[in-house]
């Protein structure tokens, strides 16, 4: 297994863009608590037609709201690692080079384990660095720190790495099933937009299904927050049936692109 | 004598294309194997099926006697088609992926550059290689694991000449380690200088099978010259000769089957006739490729 990491990891650490889009994801992904914080003081500035509140004052990134917060916005931020993913698998179709790994020894699944294997690590590694930066930003602006507030919540950081590396896991079958990169990251622009306008058209006795829809699984793990701040209801934990389909089509993934490689002249 | 490999009833179909066609070969252990075609014959088709790349529609294939695996796979040094390796790593880096997915020592990357004279270049990027350094690296990723066969798919493609004689004496010189070698050309010559066996292919179907060698010592025609009036009474006295011709006073005598140039030369001296020239010229493989080809077109 370690084996086939080393391989894939190989491949990428002398790839310009692999950094490029890495640290590019980094630094945002750093630098949005702290656009959040300056935009409040910048509200508190402008203040007079918020009737003397302070909107520093406003939770947004307290413990253990802070979890769910940044979590939500940072899953807009998984298109630059599906790039990653996308022009990763993708170099390997336009170089020829998954053929020349199987005829030196490679199998099929062995290629598709080493790719999920990086994929997988690629989701550690920001569900890590998203959990540091929460932790570290709960930590300066949350006025009294309770550690029993620090990990409520927590397990929005569980669902973001459940959010992100599923989603990896459907940008590595798109470039499989297509092979080209440019026309991959266009295409997985494009889905959501279009599973949105089927969703949205269903007939009211079918509207049930929309939340089976891949990417509304995917996006119903973590709910829109800040509808609180508005004093509105919402959805302030993970839904286990939302996990349970996410699953399910984890596993359809992965199954499909086993099936395309399987049978695929190379 | 060991079989290395060994193709039964091989048959690959895009659609209603046949591109192998019922094929059944065997080479054995130390064969230097020509796969000779025309493009479009089905070599390369063949080779990715012996490769895993590309998925067979009926027939089978077994090498060392075995049902083909990956770990199979490690033990072959095979180069179908281009070169192939990422781009943007150096000749080294490329070879260390080689290395790992072949699980081969890593300290056989230094021997192996130095083999094939790209040890100078070994830390820049593949992409600014000329084709011929290509070629070499395929060729030193290729016996990376110490293999016991090769399979190389037109080695010498679009290569100058001196990169053309360069890859030979490299092939060569892997034979003569005892080495198998599988090569598919659709160059006659080559094949004749590099193999020791060869197959005939065309449009997916065997021609021929059979040792370079046979072929070689199939008719022979020799040249002479001698200073001698009764010169072509005597030659046509000869009962090995199958045919005799005088050009520009030289005698080319077409000898029968299994008949050499120098029995002809005891027999005229016997005959108290000194020759004072004798060229041998073998039927070449080209004709007989060509002869074969002819043939399948007719029948």
């Amino acid at each position: 297994m370690l084996r086939l990491l080393r391989i894939d990891l190989k491949k990428l650490v002398n790839y310009r863009a692999f950094w490029v889009l890495n640290i590019m994801y980094g630094l945002l992904i750093f630098s949005i608590p702290i656009s959040v914080m300056e935009f409040l003081k910048w509200l508190k500035e402008k203040g007079a037609e918020l009737d003397g509140f302070d909107p520093m004052k406003i939770p947004v990134l307290h413990f253990p709201d802070i979890w769910q917060n940044i979590t939500y916005v940072y899953v807009f931020l998984k298109i630059f690692l599906a790039i990653v993913v996308i022009i990763s698998i993708s170099n390997e179709y336009s170089y020829k080079t998954i053929r020349q790994n199987i005829i030196d020894g490679m199998s099929r699944v062995d290629f598709i384990k080493s790719k999920l294997l990086t994929i997988l690590l690629l989701s550690l590694g920001s569900t890590l660095f998203v959990f540091l930066t929460g932790l570290l930003t709960g930590f300066i602006y949350t006025p009294n720190v309770a550690v029993s507030d620090m990990f409520t919540g927590i397990e929005f950081v569980f669902a973001y790495f459940l959010d992100l590396f599923t989603y990896l896991v459907f940008a590595f079958l798109l470039t499989v099933l297509l092979k080209r990169s440019a026309l991959t990251i266009f295409i997985l622009l494009l889905y959501l937009p279009i599973e949105y306008a089927i969703t949205g058209n269903l007939p009211e006795s079918m509207e049930f299904i929309a939340e089976y829809f891949p990417l509304h699984a995917i996006n119903n793990l973590i709910e829109f927050p800040f509808a609180k701040y508005w004093f509105q209801e919402i959805q302030d934990y993970v839904s286990l049936s939302a996990v349970g389909v996410v699953f399910v089509y984890l596993a359809l993934f992965i199954y499909a692109i086993y099936a395309k490689l399987k049978a695929s002249d190379l | 004598m060991d079989t290395v490999l060994k193709i039964e009833n091989l048959t690959k179909q895009y659609g209603r294309i046949t591109a192998v066609r019922n094929l059944s070969l065997e080479v054995h252990r130390g064969n230097v194997f020509g796969i000779l075609g025309p493009n479009g014959s089905g070599k390369t088709t063949t080779l990715g099926i012996l490769l895993d790349v590309i998925k067979k529609t009926s027939g089978s294939f077994s090498w060392f006697g075995q049902p083909p695996t990956k770990e199979m796979r490690k033990k072959i040094g095979a180069i179908l088609e281009t070169p192939i390796f990422y781009p943007y790593l150096s000749a080294v880096k490329n070879l260390e992926i080689v290395a790992e997915i072949k699980g081969a020592p890593v300290d056989r990357i230094e021997p192996v550059l130095k083999k094939v004279e790209l040890y100078e270049r070994r830390h820049d990027k593949f992409r600014t290689y000329s084709l011929g350094m290509k070629q070499r690296l395929s060729i030193a990723s290729a016996l990376l694991c110490d293999p016991e066969v090769m399979i190389l798919d037109e080695p010498t493609n679009g290569l100058d000449p001196q990169g053309i004689a360069e890859i030979r004496e490299l092939i060569k010189q892997i034979a003569r380690e005892g080495k198998t070698i599988i090569l598919a050309s659709h160059l006659l010559d080559e094949v004749q200088k590099v193999c020791t066996h060869f197959c005939v292919l065309k449009r997916g179907s065997l021609l021929y099978s059979g040792s370079v060698e046979e072929v070689n010592k199939g008719v022979e025609s020799v040249e002479v010259i001698a200073d001698a009036s009764d010169m072509e009474m005597v030659l046509q006295g000869y009962p090995m000769a199958a045919k005799v011709v005088e050009e520009d006073g030289k005698y080319i005598v077409t000898l029968e089957n299994g008949a050499r140039a120098a029995d002809l030369n005891a027999y005229l001296f016997s005959k108290g006739i000194t020759i004072s020239h004798l060229l041998t010229q073998r039927k070449s493989l080209e004709k007989q490729f060509l002869e074969l080809l002819a043939e399948s077109d007719n029948a």
